[in-house]
């Protein structure tokens, strides 16, 4: 017996306002590309029109694109929930000589802006010889100080009990870690997991300056080519961006079940 | 966090754990090795490399010439980057605390059992996936002075067409309302997980003591999130003082300079005038900033903690 | 290993070093030897084209084509990972990594900053510069050097549409016709009931802002430069030219572009929502989807002499070794040969490159199908390029601002243009 929340009266137009692009996104990929070339454009399509989606998909190099996209984002997600777990950690419960100097170093790589960072990236990537490789983008995107940052954060306030009690059983670290703790840490991993794909999955500049020829290409690099100087594909791009967004939000739709209060208070009674 | 259930544990200071507290300094380091090697490696030189250029008279492509601390003292008497400064100071200012508390409040509305919430819960974070390019499409059609959705509406209410992108005045105040639309996802993402955190036991135990819905909020809910809050002023922070995408992709610092922010300005002096040097100088300027903000939060971090 | 196996493996795994090299890294130009060439003679080259769609199609058929009937070179278009929009700032950043491509499309206005670096490539005395027509000529020499082919060629003239003029019942302008025939044209034209506007203008003070006034600047005597090039060559006319745009604006004739990349000027005038514009010949294409019923005509001007602007991009040529860069400018120099220039053009929307191009026959045909083409070449004869000093996208920068200013009504034509020329003239005191 569940009755309609008031809640929904609240989330739902929060949820449609946020929802806005996502809205305009799926129209205007369905509209042909003089509709949309037009300024005031066309609030609703005169027929569907998939020229869009068969320009995108039709491109003999679109599979790749995607591939691409998808090893680098899957490589990045793995390598910072291993590593940033593991950094985060220690430096939330491991007391060790440096710690704090370290961490506040790594934080302090992020004051200086991409755009300039991005050049002597590139001088350091042209000498490991990655250059217009995928290692180009991966390499960089292994760890980043947010990951480690916000696992740090989350275990700091995670109640110290049971590790304590494994700790005093005698058990390691590592199996404290593995064990224990990231079974209660599934929102973080989760939020990590987003986050980190997000920004291989979107970036653009760095795959821009980084990768030379079209078969590396990235999905969203491989989608400003249907941006020309003078005539823009925007069928097309509007599709393309469909294509982007979506498997991210899927993605999403099945992370965010991990956001569920964890039961592990209740370890701790008696 | 000192909880009050650790005192009846078994006294931490037991020799074995105390011998062992001592080795821990390995595998500490061994933790966090392979993310110091990755990020100071990699972050190392173009730190020092910008540090160097802000030094030079140099365009990229041709020959540097050293110059000291010149681009500096220019950078202090040019009006285009008091004025850069000004605007991201105003778009931090009024960024970060509104995503943080917008944040919060959705995640808190986000975070119950109901039908569809996961729904909702993926539709908020749209936004934030969409790519910037997509919305500043969206944006340029529903704010245009002339044809736009929003005038229209504007209109109807009897209320006069505003000048939005083309207005110099208002340019700067719509970025941020762009921003936080698209960048409240963020926030709400990393509190709903920190709320997962939150004892339970112990907002029954306040319930239980005739806590409200405030007081649990209050005295429970947001003591428990305060390692997140830190986390997020911080990185709201960082990302407010270093906008450039919004910017890049709605009004390329214009109208008449409105929304030049600090990092546009020093895009545009390394890649359209050709003055990298000086961009560098205005970088460090702002890397500094960063850096005392960083301490500062850290130190009040240590205070409030008491450690 | 035997020696003929020794042999036959060895030259195996250098075309395959060699087929590896060209579809790779960029940093493989020159690895082979100091010359560029690879033992059998072949020179690779990276061409960064940033062409997309039917300019793609069109550089790829003829890279395709050149690649046949020239064994010794190898081209490769795979595009350089950019657009043209970006290519500069991709060029920029390889040219500081020591990583650039052989041949960049390099847009005519940045030229001149790139040409600081010693490894563009000098091509005085390589290219027919004869055949071309003068402004292309001026286009790519930086200080009296010619340091690029030219790659696309184009001229601004005024695109109308004839539906609108003829509800409004206004007579189709002429060639010869003045700014102020266009500023009452345009007012004529204007029907806010309708949401139409009689002509427009982009508002956010980037190049194409600027680039459209230029004309009116020529043509009143003055120039973005003085003759000596140490002060604003525009200070004693400029007033006139922003006080015509600010007759458009207190007219209510004009939409003013918000958006960066003029996109939407372009596509009011699609939707039927603008009588005029001025614009390019890539625009013809997209007027033909769009079902259009347009004129073209010239520029308007104050004298009523025919005045207009051009804005040639380039093929800009990098020093990656002698081999390379002979072998570049043999590619540049086919391209400008009238056979394949055709080519480009009728595919890639170019206007002919040089004036034997347009006499072929072939580019007649092409001319009289496609409505409004012959005018934007016959521009080319009185057409006049930007300076290509490398100080000038801080005069552009400033110039749109004022322009901007003008448009959006903040500042008055004579402040803004005081400030402008202050602002110009502190630029150009710095020597370069």
């Amino acid at each position: 017996m569940r009755r309609i929340s008031g809640w929904h009266f609240v989330l739902a137009p929060l949820a449609l306002l946020f929802a806005l692009p996502l809205v305009w996104l799926l129209v205007s990929s369905v509209m042909s590309n003089a509709e949309i070339n037009r300024f005031p454009p066309a609030l609703w399509p005169h027929g569907i029109k998939l020229d869009g989606y068969r320009y995108v998909l039709g491109n003999a190099l679109f599979p790749r694109w995607f591939l691409n996209s998808l090893v680098v984002s899957a490589v990045a997600v793995t390598a910072n929930l291993v590593l940033g777990s593991l950094g985060g950690y220690a430096f939330a419960r491991i007391r060790f000589a440096g710690s704090k100097l370290v961490l506040g170093l790594m934080l302090a790589t992020m004051v200086v802006p991409f755009q300039l960072t991005m050049i002597p990236t590139f001088l350091v990537m042209k000498q490991l010889g990655l250059i217009d490789t995928l290692g180009a983008l991966i390499v960089p995107s292994l760890v980043t100080p947010l990951s480690v940052f916000l696992f740090r954060q989350f275990f700091v306030s995670l109640p110290r009990e049971l590790e304590e009690a494994a700790w005093l059983d005698g058990c390691g670290r590592l199996r404290i870690l593995v064990s224990i703790v990231l079974p209660l840490a599934r929102p973080a991993l989760s939020t990590v997991a987003v986050l980190t794909f997000l920004a291989t999955w979107n970036d653009l500049t760095w795959p821009l300056i980084a990768i030379n020829s079209d078969s590396t290409y990235t999905l969203q690099l491989g989608l400003t080519t249907f941006q020309g100087q003078h005539h823009t594909q925007w069928s097309a791009v509007m599709a393309g961006n469909v294509i982007t967004v979506l498997p991210v939000l899927l993605g999403f739709l099945l992370a965010q079940k991990a956001f569920i209060r964890s039961l592990a208070s209740t370890g701790l009674k008696g | 966090m000192a909880s009050v259930v650790g005192t009846f544990t078994v006294d931490p200071r037991s020799r074995a754990a105390k011998r062992r507290a001592r080795g821990e300094g390995a595998t500490g380091w061994a933790f966090v090795s392979p993310s110091v090697v990755l990020i100071l490696g990699l972050g190392v030189v173009p730190v020092v490399w910008s540090l160097l250029l802000s030094f030079q008279v140099n365009d990229l492509v041709s020959p540097s010439q050293w110059v000291g601390l010149a681009n500096y003292q220019a950078l202090v008497k040019d009006p285009a980057f008091g004025s850069a400064v000004a605007h991201t100071l105003i778009y931090t200012a009024l960024y970060v605390p509104l995503s943080v508390v917008a944040g919060l409040a959705i995640a808190i509305a986000l975070d119950r059992k109901i039908a569809l919430i996961g729904l909702y819960r993926t539709l908020v974070f749209v936004p934030f996936v969409v790519s910037a390019a997509a919305q500043g499409v969206l944006f340029s059609f529903v704010l245009d002075p002339e044809f736009g959705v929003a005038n229209s509406l504007l209109l109807k209410v009897g209320l006069p067409a505003q000048g939005f992108f083309s207005d110099p005045g208002q340019a700067l105040y719509l970025l941020v309302a762009i921003s936080l639309w698209s960048g409240t996802g963020f926030c709400v993402i990393v509190y709903l997980a920190g709320l997962q955190g939150v004892s339970t036991d112990l907002v029954e135990a306040a319930r239980i003591d005739g806590a409200g819905r405030w007081g649990v909020l209050r005295h429970v809910t947001l003591p428990a999130l305060t390692p997140v809050t830190i986390f997020l002023l911080l990185f709201q922070t960082i990302n407010a003082l270093q906008v450039f995408d919004l910017v890049f992709v709605t009004t390329k610092g214009g109208p008449l300079g409105s929304t030049t922010v600090i990092v546009y300005f020093i895009w545009e002096k390394a890649f359209k005038t050709f003055t990298a040097g000086y961009s560098a100088a205005a970088a460090y300027t702002l890397a500094v900033a960063l850096l005392v903000i960083g301490v500062a939060l850290q130190l009040y971090r240590k205070r409030v903690a008491g450690r | 290993m035997s020696q003929h196996a020794r042999n036959l493996s060895r030259r195996d795994v250098l075309r395959a070093a060699a087929a590896v090299a060209a579809v790779g890294t960029v940093g493989a130009c020159g690895k082979n030897d100091d010359e560029g060439a690879d033992p059998n003679g072949v020179v690779t080259l990276d061409l960064w084209h940033g062409q997309v769609d039917l300019g793609k199609a069109a550089i790829d058929s003829l890279i395709a084509a050149f690649n046949q009937s020239h064994p010794k070179i190898k081209v490769v278009g795979g595009g350089g990972g950019v657009t043209a929009d970006s290519m500069l700032q991709k060029v920029t950043a390889g040219l500081a990594a020591g990583s650039y491509p052989d041949i960049a499309y390099i847009f005519g206005s940045d030229l001149a900053s790139l040409t600081k670096s010693p490894k563009v490539a000098d091509l005085t005395g390589q290219l027919k510069v004869d055949g071309y027509w003068p402004a292309v000529k001026d286009a790519v020499s930086v200080k009296g050097k010619v340091r690029a082919a030219p790659a696309l060629l184009d001229s601004l003239c005024v695109v109308y549409n004839k539906k609108l003029f003829a509800a409004a019942g206004v007579a189709p302008p002429a060639a010869g016709w003045t700014w102020d025939d266009f500023v009452a044209t345009s007012k004529q034209l204007t029907d806010p009931a309708k949401g139409v506007f009689g002509t427009g203008w982009p508002g956010v003070g980037d190049e194409d802002t600027v680039w459209r006034i230029w004309p009116m600047i020529w043509d009143l005597g003055g120039d973005v430069v003085s003759g000596d090039g140490k002060k604003a060559g525009f200070d004693a006319v400029g007033t006139k030219a922003l006080e015509t745009l600010d007759r458009l604006r207190t007219d209510k004739s004009l939409y003013v572009d918000p958006k960066p990349g003029s996109e939407q000027l372009y596509q009011v005038f699609l939707g039927g929502r603008m009588g005029m514009v001025a614009t390019g010949p890539w625009q013809l294409p997209e007027l033909k989807d769009a079902g259009l019923d347009y004129g073209v005509v010239p520029l308007p001007s104050y004298s009523g002499k025919p005045i207009t602007i051009s804005g040639p991009d380039t093929w800009t040529i990098f020093d990656n070794g002698k081999a390379k860069v002979k072998a570049a400018t043999e590619f540049v120099s086919w391209l400008a040969d009238p056979a394949q220039d055709l080519q480009w053009d009728i595919k890639g929307g170019s206007l002919p490159i040089t004036k034997a191009t347009a006499e072929m026959p072939e580019w007649k045909k092409h001319s009289a199908a496609t409505h409004g083409l012959d005018v934007f070449v016959t521009a080319l004869d009185t057409a006049k390029v930007r300076p290509t000093i490398s100080t000038y996208p801080q005069i552009s920068q400033h110039v749109g601002e004022a322009i901007a200013a003008v448009l959006l009504g903040k500042q008055s034509p004579a402040d803004a243009l005081k400030q402008a020329v202050d602002q110009c003239n502190q630029v150009l005191a710095v020597p370069s």
